[in-house]
């Protein structure tokens, strides 16, 4: 199967110049946790997650603390940066897989490079949707 | 790739009730023999029926909250592409009464939608100037919802005419009044609430005949109007065309007006003339108000009933 005949056809994705508020509110309204970034074009160029934003406001909290003990304190991190631009906080190296591939490009691909979703882009490099696990599992059953 | 613009989607709900008994005893209670329930608004039906087509399409609109949800999961399983913008608040359910007899006149109670803040707006217009670079086509339609302003159709309108993407409008007030200086490819005025349109009366055939060549001269491409249930007329600047459906037996007027469009989209992207086009198109409104389906998508049931169309130049 092509990866474009498993994937979930959605193009929510997030702007560079977007918020991180905006994109908090984003991922609260779709229950999504993590987007694409894209330019004027469609092509990608970044990444984020609610992982970022957390590590945003607070950096080092993944390998330093493993453990929140004051939550005025994120809040207070957290609306210190809500006006930021989310270009700071994304990933900007972004692993993504052409719609044409196959599924199993695809799985091999997620393994070894430990990702849950991949953005899938065409021929040009526009972002057309995203492959989940889900996705793959449900198209091995 | 087409484009379809559904400002305020809906999850419809149709009951079919042997009698409307609103006058049996105090608490009027009726049972239905059926109901249905599908993902709604215009460009919804639209690209479902293109996506049973086999025609890639992306449904794009706001949608809020679990029925929000629920109408993204059920355009999502047509593999139609989503690009929605979620807001605060519960996309609308809107609620049909179909009584068995008078199924030309259903009871509709459909809600307002939730109100699109302006960043929502905003947002919008980015995710569809991205889309519409790739598009073939525009289709705008439907009621807009509260906040959304009623040049939004002549924004989205311009900004595929500055890539030379053609648009089809289906709307009806100010919301098309605005949009026609835009110049759309196709314009296919929503004449359910009225014929009192965008400041024209479509009341008689001749009448529509007039107003779709005024709007031709402007600009327009097309002019396409349904009259008296069972005609459209096709104005055009090669001439005008009275499409009349015979021996129809009504079951569900519902879906009627966007088969209408989704069938001629349809027909004209797999190369047919718009003339043609329109006869495939009036065929799969006629083959959806004979069945209790809100939009017939099998081909060979839309095929069945071309004969059933006929043309007549005015």
């Amino acid at each position: 199967m092509k990866v474009k005949e498993i994937m979930t056809k959605d193009l929510t994705a997030a702007e560079p110049s977007m918020t991180v508020r905006e994109l908090i509110e984003l991922f609260y309204r779709s229950g999504l946790s993590s987007v694409p970034v894209v330019n004027e074009e469609g092509r990608i160029v970044g990444i984020i997650s609610e992982r970022d934003i957390i590590e945003g406001a607070l950096p080092g909290y993944f390998e330093v603390l493993y453990g929140i003990t004051d939550m005025n304190h994120l809040s207070q991190k957290l609306r210190e940066i809500e006006h930021d631009r989310i270009e700071f906080y994304m990933t900007p190296e972004v692993i993504t897989i052409e719609e044409d591939e196959d599924d199993l490009t695809a799985a091999d691909l997620m393994i070894r490079k430990n990702v849950k979703s991949l953005p899938v882009v065409n021929k040009d490099g526009v972002f057309v949707g995203m492959l989940r696990r889900i996705d793959l599992l449900k198209d091995l059953l | 790739m087409i484009i379809t613009v559904t400002p305020n989607p809906a999850i419809d709900k149709i009951y079919w009730i042997e009698r409307l008994a609103l006058d049996d005893g105090e608490l009027p209670v009726m049972r239905a023999t059926r109901s249905y329930l599908t993902a709604g608004g215009k460009g919804i039906n639209v690209s479902i029926f293109l996506a049973r087509m086999g025609i890639e399409n992306i449904a794009m609109g706001f949608i809020a909250g679990e029925t929000g949800r629920a109408v993204e999961r059920r355009v999502r399983d047509e593999g139609i592409t989503t690009s929605f913008i979620w807001v605060e608040g519960e996309t609308r359910t809107n609620v049909t009464l179909l009584e068995r007899g008078h199924e030309q006149r259903p009871i509709q109670i459909t809600e307002q939608g939730p109100p699109i803040p302006p960043e929502a707006i905003k947002r919008f217009l980015t995710q569809y100037k991205r889309a519409v670079s790739r598009a073939r086509y525009v289709f705008l339609g439907g009621s807009l919802p509260p906040g959304v302003p009623e040049t939004f159709y002549q924004e989205l309108t311009h900004l595929a005419q500055q890539r030379h993407v053609p648009v089809i409008v289906n709307a009806a007030g100010k919301a098309l009044m605005h949009a026609l200086p835009e110049k759309p490819w196709l314009v296919k005025p929503d004449t359910r609430q009225g014929t009192d349109v965008a400041g024209a009366s479509l009341k008689t055939s001749q009448e529509i005949v007039e107003v779709g060549r005024e709007w031709v001269a402007q600009g327009i491409e097309a002019v396409l109007v349904s009259h008296h249930i069972t005609h459209d007329l096709l104005i055009t600047r090669e001439g005008a065309w009275d499409l009349e459906a015979r021996d129809v037996q009504f079951k569900n007027l519902l879906g009627a007006e966007d088969a209408l469009i989704a069938g001629t989209l349809s027909a004209m992207v797999q190369g047919a003339s718009l003339l043609e086009a329109t006869r495939f198109g009036m065929a799969a409104a006629t083959a959806s108000a004979e069945s209790e389906e809100l939009v017939v998508t099998d081909r060979m049931a839309i095929e069945r009933v071309l004969p059933k169309i006929h043309i007549e130049q005015l």
